[in-house]
């Protein structure tokens, strides 16, 4: 489903645009990239993209301006903020105007993909959306996993858990990415290596019980990497 | 003292005791006019006593109750002087003149009294009005002097009170009436430049915490990129794939020092300054109810015991942060099978927690010093700190088995 997934990049640090639009090329994305908001709104006038990533702080304007116009034209263009105000404000605000997501830099490649990914999700298929990922079916609205047609008990951590690695197969997740994924819902609640291990340890036995392969693999001292 | 009662009660004084120096100068000053007045008088009546004997030749027919004559040997001066006189039981003081007088060969010593009554009643009289007069004199002074006084800081008392009210983040809101009084013009003129300054100066450093916090971040999230996009190559050895781990870990550490930091800057520079009813209950429920997930993983016992509502007025997104680190800090260390328990009763409220004993309890409000948790960045409860001495909630940490963190919102003002 990704091959058609349009994605604009609105973002005028270069270096870090670079590596956004080299990660999401990768990830089978289309990315295109502006750093001025006067481009972008060019842009958006002729294309039609699946999800904006807007920095707030751009050189000829706040990025917050856009956010209602690209709502109007287009609902289901879905629009990330990405930005290092972290301020409450800036967030509520954001979202009030109509952008879906708020991700603070910094923020890792994986995490910025688990978002798009779940983004366009939610707007594409409104609920009713599986992933087929080996002999897992997931099910993220319903935080259901079915194994053989038979439904796996994963807590909520678990459920995020395998999620986030469906999201990025093929990829070492380090430790610090777990944890930082695993914390930006408490903000910086510090989860330790032991305690990611746990949950990354009853994760792979439930999947294994279930009688799924090992997906999940162990890179010592570094992370872990899911693969199909 | 306001300054108008201050002014009026030096003038007052001063004016009262430069008065009776005056009162007491102008009763002398009196007494010799009239008495000066009385010695012509009894001048006239020698020079008509002597016209009246010349011409009579019989110096009794003269003689009176205030007329004393008796014959003397000798001539001497005339002199005036002072003497009383016994009147129906009562001293009577008579000015009397003493002369000599020459008649058919014989020396008489005449002495003529005049009373001094009646003058000494017309001093009494003008000095009581004089006293009056000044009374009513001041009395008037003193109000005219309140009322024109109050009046024209009328303008002083305005710019108190907007400057009483001058919200730091909406500057516009300070418009100092024009006053008349040229020290007033001055002051007003000094406070709009300095409230102007203020307001500057507020949103130069709020640009600049922000912008800190921009250029720091961007950097950091570069870095982290590179180094996770680094680890995705193949062949790489397992030193080097955990030489990459460890930048990304330290990278993402330096990014939360760096937003808790400009947190703290924040609070200190009064960032937060909009004010809503926060319900301290109901914060307390949000919290535990936003953690929930981590209580249960933790197989912490929870026991909430809210006796009363509490509300209070604070930024909400500092309420935020202080409930949020207060509670998270009682759960992240807290052993697992550990427990937590919540008490609010009246304006206190208590957090208590199992977990392992701190080796320096003094510090643990301080920045960077942090338990044998290593993931913790040791920054937690300063924030909390700080924001609770912005609001003046009394906090105190002891350890008598459990950690007992005490918060008393104690500031009449902020409580409804």
């Amino acid at each position: 489903m990704h091959s058609k997934n349009k994605i604009l990049l609105v973002e005028d640090e270069s270096s870090l645009a670079k590596l956004v639009v080299k990660y999401l090329s990768d990830n089978s994305y289309v990315c295109t990239h502006v750093s001025r908001l006067k481009s972008a709104r060019e842009l958006l006038k002729k294309n039609s993209y699946n999800t904006v990533l807007l920095d707030l702080g751009l050189p000829d304007g706040d990025g917050l301006s856009l956010i209602k116009e690209i709502k109007q034209k287009d609902y289901t263009c879905g629009v990330i903020i990405i930005s290092a105000k972290d301020g409450l404000n800036n967030k509520v605000e954001g979202l009030d105007l109509g952008a879906d997501d708020y991700l603070t830099k910094p923020f890792f490649m994986p995490e910025l993909n688990a978002r798009v990914k779940s983004l366009i999700r939610r707007l594409n298929f409104e609920g009713n959306n599986e992933i087929l990922i080996g002999a897992l079916k997931v099910i993220p609205d319903q935080m259901r996993l079915v194994i053989n047609d038979s439904d796996v008990e994963l807590t909520n951590t678990e459920f995020n858990l395998l999620l986030y690695f469906t999201s990025n197969k093929n990829r070492v997740l380090s430790k610090t990415n777990l944890a930082e994924y695993m914390s930006s819902k408490y903000f910086d609640y510090g989860f330790s290596d032991d305690v990611i291990y746990g949950h990354i340890k009853n994760l792979k036995k439930k999947l294994e019980k279930s009688g799924a392969p090992d997906y999940i693999k162990n890179i010592y001292g570094v992370g872990y990497k899911f693969t199909v | 003292m306001k300054l108008t009662t201050k002014t009026s009660l030096s003038f007052i004084s001063l004016s009262t005791i430069f008065f009776l120096i005056g009162s007491v100068f102008m009763y002398f000053a009196v007494r010799v006019i009239l008495a000066e007045d009385l010695s012509s008088r009894l001048y006239q009546m020698q020079g008509n006593f002597i016209d009246n004997i010349n011409s009579k030749n019989d110096i009794n027919s003269a003689s009176n109750q205030h007329v004393f004559i008796n014959e003397s040997s000798v001539i001497n001066t005339t002199q005036f002087s002072d003497t009383v006189l016994i009147e129906n039981d009562k001293y009577v003081l008579y000015r009397k003149i003493c002369f000599y007088h020459n008649l058919q060969n014989k020396i008489y010593k005449v002495e003529i009294l005049q009373s001094q009554a009646q003058t000494d009643l017309l001093i009494w009289r003008i000095v009581i009005l004089n006293v009056a007069l000044a009374m009513v004199f001041f009395f008037i002074i003193f109000f005219l002097n309140q009322i024109s006084v109050r009046r024209g800081l009328k303008v002083f008392y305005s710019t108190v009170s907007k400057l009483e009210n001058f919200n730091i983040s909406k500057p516009e809101l300070m418009y100092f009436e024009n006053a008349e009084i040229d020290e007033l013009k001055k002051l007003t003129e000094v406070l709009k430049k300095m409230s102007i300054k203020i307001s500057s100066d507020f949103n130069e450093q709020k640009e600049y915490t922000e912008n800190v916090s921009h250029e720091i971040q961007t950097p950091l999230a570069i870095i982290s990129s590179k180094a996770d996009e680094l680890l995705q190559s193949e062949n790489l050895k397992k030193e080097e794939m955990e030489q990459l781990e460890i930048i990304m870990n330290t990278t993402t550490r330096l990014a939360k020092i760096n937003q808790a930091l400009i947190l703290l800057t924040k609070i200190d520079n009064r960032f937060y300054t909009d004010i809503s009813v926060i319900s301290i209950d109901k914060i307390i429920h949000e919290k535990l109810d936003f953690f929930s997930d981590l209580i249960l993983e933790k197989k912490i016992i929870l026991k909430t015991n809210i006796c009363n509502t509490l509300d209070f007025k604070m930024n909400r997104y500092l309420a935020d942060t202080l409930f949020l680190n207060i509670i998270k800090n009682a759960i992240m260390h807290n052993n697992i099978n550990g427990s937590i328990n919540i008490l609010l009763e009246g304006n206190i409220l208590q957090i208590m927690n199992t977990g392992p004993k701190l080796s320096n309890k003094e510090n643990i409000f301080k920045r960077f010093v942090r338990s044998s948790n290593k993931d913790s960045l040791g920054i937690g409860l300063s924030i909390v700190k700080r924001v609770c001495n912005f609001y003046f909630i009394d906090i105190n940490y002891s350890f008598d088995s459990v950690h007992r963190f005490n918060l008393n919102f104690k500031d009449e003002k902020k409580l409804l």
